[in-house]
Protein backbone atom coordinates (compact mmCIF):
# COMPACT_ATOMS: atom_id res chain seq x y z
CA UNK A 1 0.00 0.00 0.00
CA UNK A 2 2.07 2.89 -1.35
CA UNK A 3 2.26 6.22 0.46
CA UNK A 4 1.06 9.45 -1.13
CA UNK A 5 3.18 12.61 -1.15
CA UNK A 6 1.09 13.99 1.70
CA UNK A 7 1.58 10.83 3.72
CA UNK A 8 5.33 10.92 3.17
CA UNK A 9 5.40 14.39 4.64
CA UNK A 10 3.01 13.57 7.50
CA UNK A 11 4.99 10.50 8.53
CA UNK A 12 8.44 11.88 7.67
CA UNK A 13 9.75 11.38 11.22
CA UNK A 14 8.76 7.73 11.03
CA UNK A 15 10.35 7.36 7.62
CA UNK A 16 13.66 8.51 9.12
CA UNK A 17 13.65 5.60 11.55
CA UNK A 18 15.36 2.54 10.09
CA UNK A 19 13.04 0.32 12.16
CA UNK A 20 10.01 1.79 10.36
CA UNK A 21 10.97 3.51 7.11
CA UNK A 22 8.69 3.54 4.07
CA UNK A 23 8.06 -0.20 4.15
CA UNK A 24 7.03 -0.06 7.82
CA UNK A 25 4.80 2.95 7.28
CA UNK A 26 3.11 1.10 4.42
CA UNK A 27 2.52 -1.80 6.79
CA UNK A 28 0.87 0.55 9.29
CA UNK A 29 -1.28 1.96 6.50
CA UNK A 30 -2.45 -1.53 5.62
CA UNK A 31 -3.05 -2.46 9.27
CA UNK A 32 -6.39 -2.69 11.03
CA UNK A 33 -6.43 -2.02 14.80
CA UNK A 34 -9.43 -2.14 17.12
CA UNK A 35 -9.42 -0.14 20.34
CA UNK A 36 -11.87 -1.55 22.88
CA UNK A 37 -13.18 1.27 25.05
CA UNK A 38 -12.89 4.97 24.24
CA UNK A 39 -12.00 5.85 27.80
CA UNK A 40 -8.90 6.89 29.70
CA UNK A 41 -6.70 4.30 28.00
CA UNK A 42 -8.49 4.25 24.67
CA UNK A 43 -8.14 8.02 24.26
CA UNK A 44 -4.34 8.31 24.16
CA UNK A 45 -3.98 4.91 22.51
CA UNK A 46 -6.30 5.78 19.64
CA UNK A 47 -4.96 9.33 19.26
CA UNK A 48 -1.39 8.04 18.88
CA UNK A 49 -2.45 5.19 16.61
CA UNK A 50 -4.36 7.59 14.39
CA UNK A 51 -1.42 9.97 14.30
CA UNK A 52 0.89 7.06 13.51
CA UNK A 53 -1.10 6.27 10.39
CA UNK A 54 -2.87 3.03 11.23
CA UNK A 55 -4.89 2.61 8.03
CA UNK A 56 -8.08 1.34 9.65
CA UNK A 57 -8.74 2.20 13.27
CA UNK A 58 -11.86 0.82 14.95
CA UNK A 59 -13.31 2.19 18.18
CA UNK A 60 -15.84 0.14 20.11
CA UNK A 61 -17.77 1.83 22.91
CA UNK A 62 -21.50 1.99 23.53
CA UNK A 63 -21.32 4.64 26.23
CA UNK A 64 -21.91 8.36 26.16
CA UNK A 65 -19.51 11.10 27.21
CA UNK A 66 -19.93 12.15 30.82
CA UNK A 67 -18.55 15.37 32.31
CA UNK A 68 -16.49 13.28 34.75
CA UNK A 69 -14.72 11.63 31.77
CA UNK A 70 -13.02 14.85 30.70
CA UNK A 71 -10.42 14.73 33.50
CA UNK A 72 -8.61 12.01 31.51
CA UNK A 73 -10.38 11.08 28.28
CA UNK A 74 -8.69 13.43 25.85
CA UNK A 75 -10.72 12.33 22.85
CA UNK A 76 -13.55 14.46 24.15
CA UNK A 77 -14.19 18.05 25.13
CA UNK A 78 -16.86 19.93 27.01
CA UNK A 79 -19.08 20.14 23.95
CA UNK A 80 -18.99 16.33 23.67
CA UNK A 81 -20.82 15.73 26.96
CA UNK A 82 -23.88 13.61 26.33
CA UNK A 83 -22.78 12.52 22.86
CA UNK A 84 -22.00 8.94 21.87
CA UNK A 85 -18.36 8.10 22.52
CA UNK A 86 -17.62 6.00 19.45
CA UNK A 87 -19.03 8.52 16.99
CA UNK A 88 -17.42 11.48 18.77
CA UNK A 89 -14.10 9.67 18.89
CA UNK A 90 -14.30 8.95 15.17
CA UNK A 91 -14.79 12.65 14.40
CA UNK A 92 -11.84 13.62 16.61
CA UNK A 93 -9.51 10.97 15.18
CA UNK A 94 -10.56 11.65 11.62
CA UNK A 95 -9.84 15.36 12.18
CA UNK A 96 -6.41 14.44 13.50
CA UNK A 97 -5.63 12.30 10.47
CA UNK A 98 -7.81 12.42 7.36
CA UNK A 99 -5.59 9.90 5.60
CA UNK A 100 -6.89 6.99 7.68
CA UNK A 101 -10.26 5.29 8.00
CA UNK A 102 -11.80 5.42 11.47
CA UNK A 103 -14.70 3.06 12.15
CA UNK A 104 -17.10 3.70 15.04
CA UNK A 105 -18.68 0.63 16.64
CA UNK A 106 -21.29 2.05 19.00
CA UNK A 107 -22.18 -1.33 20.44
CA UNK A 108 -21.59 -3.18 23.68
CA UNK A 109 -18.99 -5.87 23.22
CA UNK A 110 -20.64 -9.16 24.10
CA UNK A 111 -20.07 -12.85 23.50
CA UNK A 112 -22.52 -12.70 20.63
CA UNK A 113 -20.63 -10.06 18.63
CA UNK A 114 -17.02 -10.25 19.87
CA UNK A 115 -15.69 -12.78 17.37
CA UNK A 116 -17.19 -11.02 14.38
CA UNK A 117 -16.07 -7.59 15.59
CA UNK A 118 -12.54 -8.49 16.65
CA UNK A 119 -12.12 -10.84 13.71
CA UNK A 120 -12.14 -7.87 11.36
CA UNK A 121 -8.93 -6.48 12.83
CA UNK A 122 -5.23 -7.44 12.93
CA UNK A 123 -4.49 -6.28 16.47
CA UNK A 124 -6.66 -5.49 19.48
CA UNK A 125 -5.95 -2.80 22.09
CA UNK A 126 -7.96 -3.35 25.26
CA UNK A 127 -8.75 -0.29 27.31
CA UNK A 128 -12.07 -1.45 28.71
CA UNK A 129 -13.25 -0.56 32.18
CA UNK A 130 -14.59 -3.94 33.25
CA UNK A 131 -12.77 -7.14 34.08
CA UNK A 132 -15.52 -9.16 32.46
CA UNK A 133 -14.88 -7.40 29.17
CA UNK A 134 -11.13 -7.96 29.57
CA UNK A 135 -11.69 -11.72 29.78
CA UNK A 136 -14.08 -11.64 26.84
CA UNK A 137 -11.52 -9.74 24.72
CA UNK A 138 -8.69 -12.04 25.81
CA UNK A 139 -10.66 -15.17 25.02
CA UNK A 140 -11.75 -13.81 21.65
CA UNK A 141 -8.14 -12.92 20.78
CA UNK A 142 -6.95 -16.41 21.71
CA UNK A 143 -9.72 -18.07 19.70
CA UNK A 144 -9.15 -15.76 16.72
CA UNK A 145 -5.35 -15.85 17.10
CA UNK A 146 -5.12 -12.07 17.23
CA UNK A 147 -2.46 -10.12 19.15
CA UNK A 148 -3.79 -8.27 22.18
CA UNK A 149 -2.29 -5.29 23.98
CA UNK A 150 -3.93 -5.06 27.37
CA UNK A 151 -3.66 -2.40 30.07
CA UNK A 152 -5.57 -1.44 33.20
CA UNK A 153 -5.41 1.33 35.77
CA UNK A 154 -6.42 1.98 39.38
CA UNK A 155 -5.85 5.17 41.36
CA UNK A 156 -2.10 5.81 40.77
CA UNK A 157 -1.21 2.35 39.42
CA UNK A 158 -1.24 0.79 36.02
CA UNK A 159 -0.35 -2.54 34.47
CA UNK A 160 0.14 -3.73 30.90
CA UNK A 161 0.97 -6.86 28.96
CA UNK A 162 0.91 -8.08 25.37
CA UNK A 163 -0.34 -11.40 24.05
CA UNK A 164 0.89 -12.74 20.74
CA UNK A 165 -0.61 -16.08 19.69
CA UNK A 166 1.87 -18.90 19.87
CA UNK A 167 4.56 -16.74 21.44
CA UNK A 168 3.59 -16.48 25.09
CA UNK A 169 0.97 -16.40 27.83
CA UNK A 170 -2.44 -14.77 27.59
CA UNK A 171 -4.21 -12.58 30.14
CA UNK A 172 -5.84 -15.62 31.74
CA UNK A 173 -2.39 -17.16 32.27
CA UNK A 174 -1.66 -14.14 34.44
CA UNK A 175 -5.02 -13.82 36.17
CA UNK A 176 -7.02 -17.00 35.48
CA UNK A 177 -10.27 -15.61 36.75
CA UNK A 178 -11.72 -12.60 38.41
CA UNK A 179 -14.81 -10.53 38.72
CA UNK A 180 -15.51 -6.86 38.84
CA UNK A 181 -16.64 -7.35 42.43
CA UNK A 182 -13.00 -7.65 43.54
CA UNK A 183 -11.48 -5.08 41.22
CA UNK A 184 -13.11 -1.69 41.40
CA UNK A 185 -13.10 0.46 38.28
CA UNK A 186 -12.17 4.12 37.95
CA UNK A 187 -15.69 5.32 38.77
CA UNK A 188 -15.55 3.55 42.12
CA UNK A 189 -11.91 3.85 43.12
CA UNK A 190 -10.81 7.07 41.44
CA UNK A 191 -7.84 7.52 39.13
CA UNK A 192 -5.17 10.11 38.49
CA UNK A 193 -6.16 11.69 35.20
CA UNK A 194 -2.65 11.56 33.74
CA UNK A 195 -2.18 7.87 34.57
CA UNK A 196 -4.09 6.39 31.59
CA UNK A 197 -2.07 8.74 29.39
CA UNK A 198 1.07 6.84 30.40
CA UNK A 199 -0.44 3.40 29.92
CA UNK A 200 -2.44 4.26 26.80
CA UNK A 201 0.68 5.61 25.10
CA UNK A 202 2.44 2.39 26.07
CA UNK A 203 -0.36 0.41 24.43
CA UNK A 204 -0.05 2.37 21.18
CA UNK A 205 3.70 1.75 21.23
CA UNK A 206 3.19 -1.97 21.73
CA UNK A 207 0.58 -2.19 18.95
CA UNK A 208 2.93 -0.47 16.48
CA UNK A 209 5.79 -2.81 17.49
CA UNK A 210 3.58 -5.86 17.09
CA UNK A 211 2.33 -4.75 13.67
CA UNK A 212 5.85 -4.02 12.45
CA UNK A 213 7.48 -6.99 14.16
CA UNK A 214 10.12 -4.78 15.77
CA UNK A 215 11.59 -4.59 19.26
CA UNK A 216 10.64 -6.74 22.22
CA UNK A 217 6.95 -6.59 23.03
CA UNK A 218 5.63 -7.27 26.52
CA UNK A 219 5.09 -10.97 25.85
CA UNK A 220 5.27 -12.92 29.11
CA UNK A 221 6.11 -9.68 30.86
CA UNK A 222 3.76 -7.76 33.12
CA UNK A 223 4.74 -4.12 33.24
CA UNK A 224 3.51 -2.20 36.27
CA UNK A 225 3.63 1.51 36.90
CA UNK A 226 3.31 3.37 40.18
CA UNK A 227 2.85 7.08 39.55
CA UNK A 228 3.34 8.06 43.19
CA UNK A 229 6.69 6.27 43.45
CA UNK A 230 7.35 6.98 39.74
CA UNK A 231 8.45 3.38 39.31
CA UNK A 232 8.10 1.04 36.36
CA UNK A 233 8.56 -2.63 37.20
CA UNK A 234 8.57 -5.76 35.13
CA UNK A 235 7.47 -9.23 36.20
CA UNK A 236 7.99 -12.35 34.13
CA UNK A 237 5.24 -14.93 33.87
CA UNK A 238 4.78 -18.05 31.81
CA UNK A 239 2.02 -19.62 29.79
CA UNK A 240 -0.01 -21.99 31.95
CA UNK A 241 -0.46 -25.38 30.39
CA UNK A 242 -3.73 -25.60 32.33
CA UNK A 243 -4.98 -22.23 31.06
CA UNK A 244 -8.66 -22.65 30.27
CA UNK A 245 -8.38 -20.80 26.98
CA UNK A 246 -4.78 -21.07 25.68
CA UNK A 247 -3.62 -24.19 27.57
CA UNK A 248 -3.06 -27.65 26.20
CA UNK A 249 -6.64 -28.78 26.85
CA UNK A 250 -8.73 -25.59 26.82
CA UNK A 251 -12.27 -25.71 28.14
CA UNK A 252 -13.18 -22.37 26.57
CA UNK A 253 -13.87 -23.05 22.92
CA UNK A 254 -16.65 -20.58 22.36
CA UNK A 255 -17.48 -17.28 24.00
CA UNK A 256 -20.08 -16.80 26.69
CA UNK A 257 -20.89 -13.68 28.65
CA UNK A 258 -19.69 -13.86 32.22
CA UNK A 259 -22.17 -14.08 35.05
CA UNK A 260 -21.26 -10.55 36.01
CA UNK A 261 -22.04 -9.27 32.53
CA UNK A 262 -25.40 -10.96 32.68
CA UNK A 263 -25.90 -9.68 36.19
CA UNK A 264 -25.72 -6.09 34.99
CA UNK A 265 -28.94 -6.77 33.15
CA UNK A 266 -30.75 -7.92 36.23
CA UNK A 267 -29.56 -5.48 38.84
CA UNK A 268 -33.18 -4.54 39.32
CA UNK A 269 -34.04 -8.07 40.37
CA UNK A 270 -33.58 -7.38 44.05
CA UNK A 271 -34.92 -4.26 45.74
CA UNK A 272 -32.52 -1.57 46.84
CA UNK A 273 -33.24 0.75 49.71
CA UNK A 274 -32.16 4.34 49.60
CA UNK A 275 -30.77 5.40 52.99
CA UNK A 276 -33.95 7.27 53.97
CA UNK A 277 -36.10 4.29 52.96
CA UNK A 278 -34.04 1.89 55.06
CA UNK A 279 -34.15 4.25 58.00
CA UNK A 280 -37.93 4.42 57.70
CA UNK A 281 -38.17 0.63 57.50
CA UNK A 282 -36.06 0.19 60.61
CA UNK A 283 -38.05 2.78 62.53
CA UNK A 284 -41.43 1.39 61.47
CA UNK A 285 -40.52 -2.12 62.50
CA UNK A 286 -40.05 -0.84 66.03
CA UNK A 287 -37.59 -3.58 66.80
CA UNK A 288 -40.19 -6.33 66.48
CA UNK A 289 -38.22 -9.41 65.48
CA UNK A 290 -40.75 -10.56 62.90
CA UNK A 291 -40.71 -7.21 61.13
CA UNK A 292 -37.10 -6.16 61.57
CA UNK A 293 -34.86 -7.13 58.67
CA UNK A 294 -31.50 -8.66 59.42
CA UNK A 295 -28.81 -6.17 58.47
CA UNK A 296 -25.77 -8.01 57.14
CA UNK A 297 -22.62 -5.98 56.61
CA UNK A 298 -20.55 -7.80 53.98
CA UNK A 299 -17.41 -5.71 54.31
CA UNK A 300 -14.17 -7.04 55.77
CA UNK A 301 -13.80 -7.21 59.54
CA UNK A 302 -11.53 -4.20 59.79
CA UNK A 303 -13.96 -2.07 57.80
CA UNK A 304 -16.80 -3.18 60.05
CA UNK A 305 -14.72 -2.39 63.13
CA UNK A 306 -14.18 1.17 61.95
CA UNK A 307 -17.88 1.87 61.86
CA UNK A 308 -21.16 0.10 61.14
CA UNK A 309 -24.91 0.36 61.46
CA UNK A 310 -26.24 -0.47 64.90
CA UNK A 311 -27.73 -3.94 64.96
CA UNK A 312 -25.92 -5.16 61.85
CA UNK A 313 -23.92 -8.37 61.80
CA UNK A 314 -20.67 -8.80 59.92
CA UNK A 315 -20.26 -11.55 57.33
CA UNK A 316 -17.50 -10.60 54.88
CA UNK A 317 -18.49 -11.26 51.28
CA UNK A 318 -15.73 -13.84 50.89
CA UNK A 319 -17.28 -15.90 53.72
CA UNK A 320 -20.90 -15.45 52.74
CA UNK A 321 -21.14 -18.60 50.63
CA UNK A 322 -20.14 -20.78 53.57
CA UNK A 323 -22.15 -18.87 56.13
CA UNK A 324 -25.47 -18.75 54.30
CA UNK A 325 -27.03 -21.10 56.89
CA UNK A 326 -26.70 -18.25 59.39
CA UNK A 327 -29.20 -16.20 57.39
CA UNK A 328 -32.93 -16.47 57.99
CA UNK A 329 -34.93 -17.93 55.13
CA UNK A 330 -38.26 -16.63 56.42
CA UNK A 331 -37.51 -12.95 57.08
CA UNK A 332 -35.89 -10.13 55.17
CA UNK A 333 -32.16 -9.64 54.84
CA UNK A 334 -30.63 -6.30 53.88
CA UNK A 335 -27.01 -6.41 52.77
CA UNK A 336 -24.77 -3.44 53.41
CA UNK A 337 -21.29 -2.62 52.18
CA UNK A 338 -19.19 0.44 51.58
CA UNK A 339 -20.57 1.70 48.27
CA UNK A 340 -23.33 -0.72 47.28
CA UNK A 341 -21.26 -2.93 44.99
CA UNK A 342 -20.39 -5.91 47.18
CA UNK A 343 -23.91 -5.88 48.58
CA UNK A 344 -25.28 -6.55 45.06
CA UNK A 345 -23.08 -9.59 44.77
CA UNK A 346 -24.25 -10.66 48.21
CA UNK A 347 -27.88 -10.40 47.08
CA UNK A 348 -27.19 -12.78 44.24
CA UNK A 349 -25.28 -15.24 46.41
CA UNK A 350 -27.96 -15.29 49.08
CA UNK A 351 -30.82 -15.56 46.61
CA UNK A 352 -29.12 -18.52 44.97
CA UNK A 353 -28.62 -20.02 48.39
CA UNK A 354 -32.34 -19.97 49.12
CA UNK A 355 -32.74 -16.76 51.12
CA UNK A 356 -36.16 -15.58 50.01
CA UNK A 357 -36.16 -11.88 50.76
CA UNK A 358 -32.91 -10.14 49.90
CA UNK A 359 -32.25 -6.48 49.34
CA UNK A 360 -29.42 -4.05 49.87
CA UNK A 361 -28.56 -0.48 50.75
CA UNK A 362 -28.07 1.62 47.63
CA UNK A 363 -24.82 3.55 47.80
CA UNK A 364 -23.76 1.61 50.87
CA UNK A 365 -22.55 3.17 54.09
CA UNK A 366 -21.05 6.10 52.19
CA UNK A 367 -24.56 7.10 51.16
CA UNK A 368 -25.89 6.39 54.66
CA UNK A 369 -23.24 8.63 56.21
CA UNK A 370 -24.00 11.39 53.71
CA UNK A 371 -27.78 11.27 54.08
CA UNK A 372 -28.54 9.97 57.57
CA UNK A 373 -25.67 9.82 60.00
CA UNK A 374 -22.48 11.79 59.27
CA UNK A 375 -20.95 10.53 62.51
CA UNK A 376 -20.57 7.01 61.18
CA UNK A 377 -17.00 6.29 60.10
CA UNK A 378 -16.58 4.48 56.79
CA UNK A 379 -13.25 2.71 56.26
CA UNK B 1 12.57 -8.45 57.54
CA UNK B 2 11.37 -8.45 53.97
CA UNK B 3 9.78 -5.58 52.13
CA UNK B 4 6.36 -6.33 50.77
CA UNK B 5 4.90 -4.14 48.01
CA UNK B 6 1.16 -3.73 48.35
CA UNK B 7 -1.08 -2.98 45.34
CA UNK B 8 -3.52 -0.12 45.75
CA UNK B 9 -6.67 -2.33 45.93
CA UNK B 10 -5.25 -3.93 49.10
CA UNK B 11 -4.02 -0.77 50.77
CA UNK B 12 -7.19 -0.40 52.78
CA UNK B 13 -5.60 -3.05 54.99
CA UNK B 14 -2.28 -1.24 55.40
CA UNK B 15 -3.56 2.21 56.22
CA UNK B 16 -2.68 3.29 52.71
CA UNK B 17 0.93 2.08 52.89
CA UNK B 18 2.38 0.94 49.56
CA UNK B 19 5.14 -1.02 51.25
CA UNK B 20 5.14 -2.90 54.52
CA UNK B 21 7.63 -5.12 56.30
CA UNK B 22 7.11 -8.77 57.18
CA UNK B 23 9.45 -11.55 58.13
CA UNK B 24 9.43 -15.18 57.08
CA UNK B 25 11.49 -17.84 55.37
CA UNK B 26 8.70 -18.88 53.01
CA UNK B 27 5.94 -17.03 51.18
CA UNK B 28 3.38 -18.72 53.44
CA UNK B 29 5.12 -17.46 56.58
CA UNK B 30 5.32 -13.96 55.24
CA UNK B 31 1.61 -13.95 54.36
CA UNK B 32 0.75 -15.25 57.83
CA UNK B 33 2.81 -12.49 59.41
CA UNK B 34 1.24 -9.88 57.17
CA UNK B 35 -2.17 -11.04 58.39
CA UNK B 36 -1.08 -10.72 62.01
CA UNK B 37 -0.40 -7.02 61.47
CA UNK B 38 -3.11 -6.40 58.88
CA UNK B 39 -6.03 -8.63 59.74
CA UNK B 40 -8.12 -9.90 56.87
CA UNK B 41 -5.52 -9.09 54.22
CA UNK B 42 -4.39 -12.67 53.71
CA UNK B 43 -7.96 -13.79 53.02
CA UNK B 44 -8.19 -11.29 50.18
CA UNK B 45 -5.23 -13.08 48.55
CA UNK B 46 -5.50 -16.71 49.65
CA UNK B 47 -8.65 -18.83 49.64
CA UNK B 48 -9.85 -21.43 52.14
CA UNK B 49 -7.86 -24.14 50.36
CA UNK B 50 -4.63 -22.15 50.71
CA UNK B 51 -4.57 -21.33 47.03
CA UNK B 52 -3.64 -17.94 45.69
CA UNK B 53 -6.84 -16.32 44.50
CA UNK B 54 -7.02 -16.15 40.70
CA UNK B 55 -6.99 -12.36 40.52
CA UNK B 56 -3.82 -12.16 42.62
CA UNK B 57 -0.23 -12.96 41.69
CA UNK B 58 2.74 -13.01 44.02
CA UNK B 59 6.30 -12.42 42.88
CA UNK B 60 9.60 -12.74 44.72
CA UNK B 61 11.60 -9.93 43.22
CA UNK B 62 10.70 -10.46 39.53
CA UNK B 63 10.10 -14.20 39.75
CA UNK B 64 6.57 -15.56 39.89
CA UNK B 65 5.63 -17.60 42.93
CA UNK B 66 4.18 -20.98 42.00
CA UNK B 67 3.93 -22.39 45.53
CA UNK B 68 3.42 -20.75 48.91
CA UNK B 69 6.19 -23.01 50.21
CA UNK B 70 8.78 -21.24 48.10
CA UNK B 71 11.74 -20.01 50.12
CA UNK B 72 12.27 -16.32 50.69
CA UNK B 73 15.76 -14.94 51.31
CA UNK B 74 16.26 -12.14 53.84
CA UNK B 75 16.60 -9.38 51.27
CA UNK B 76 14.01 -10.61 48.81
CA UNK B 77 11.24 -8.21 47.98
CA UNK B 78 7.72 -9.61 47.80
CA UNK B 79 5.38 -8.07 45.24
CA UNK B 80 1.66 -8.59 45.56
CA UNK B 81 -0.05 -7.94 42.25
CA UNK B 82 -3.79 -7.57 41.86
CA UNK B 83 -5.79 -7.62 38.62
CA UNK B 84 -6.90 -4.07 37.87
CA UNK B 85 -9.99 -3.31 35.87
CA UNK B 86 -9.99 0.42 35.29
CA UNK B 87 -9.67 1.80 31.82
Amino acid sequence: MALSANERERYSRHLLLPEIGEAGQEKLKAARVLVVGAGGLGSPASLYLAAAGIGTLGIVDHDRVDLSNLQRQLLFDTASVGAGKAVTARARLQALNNEINVVAHAVELRATNALELLGGYDCIVDGSDRLDTRYLVNDACVLLRRPLVSAAIHRFEGQAMTYIPGQGPCYRCLFPESSSAVAPNCAEAGVLGVLPGMLGALQATEAIKVLLGIGAPLVGRLMTFDALAMEWREFRFKRRTDCVVCGTAPSIKTLTDSEATCRTEITGKWPRFKPAELQQLLQSSGGAPAKTPLLVDVREQHEYATGHLAGSVNIPLGELGQRLPELPTDSAVVFICRSGRRSRTACELAARGGVRSVSDLEGGLIAWAAAIDPSIKVA
Amino acid sequence: MNTVRVPSPLRDYTGGAARISASGTTVAEILANIDRDHRGMRFRMIDEQDRVRPHIRIFINQREVLSLDEAVAPRDEIHLICALSGG
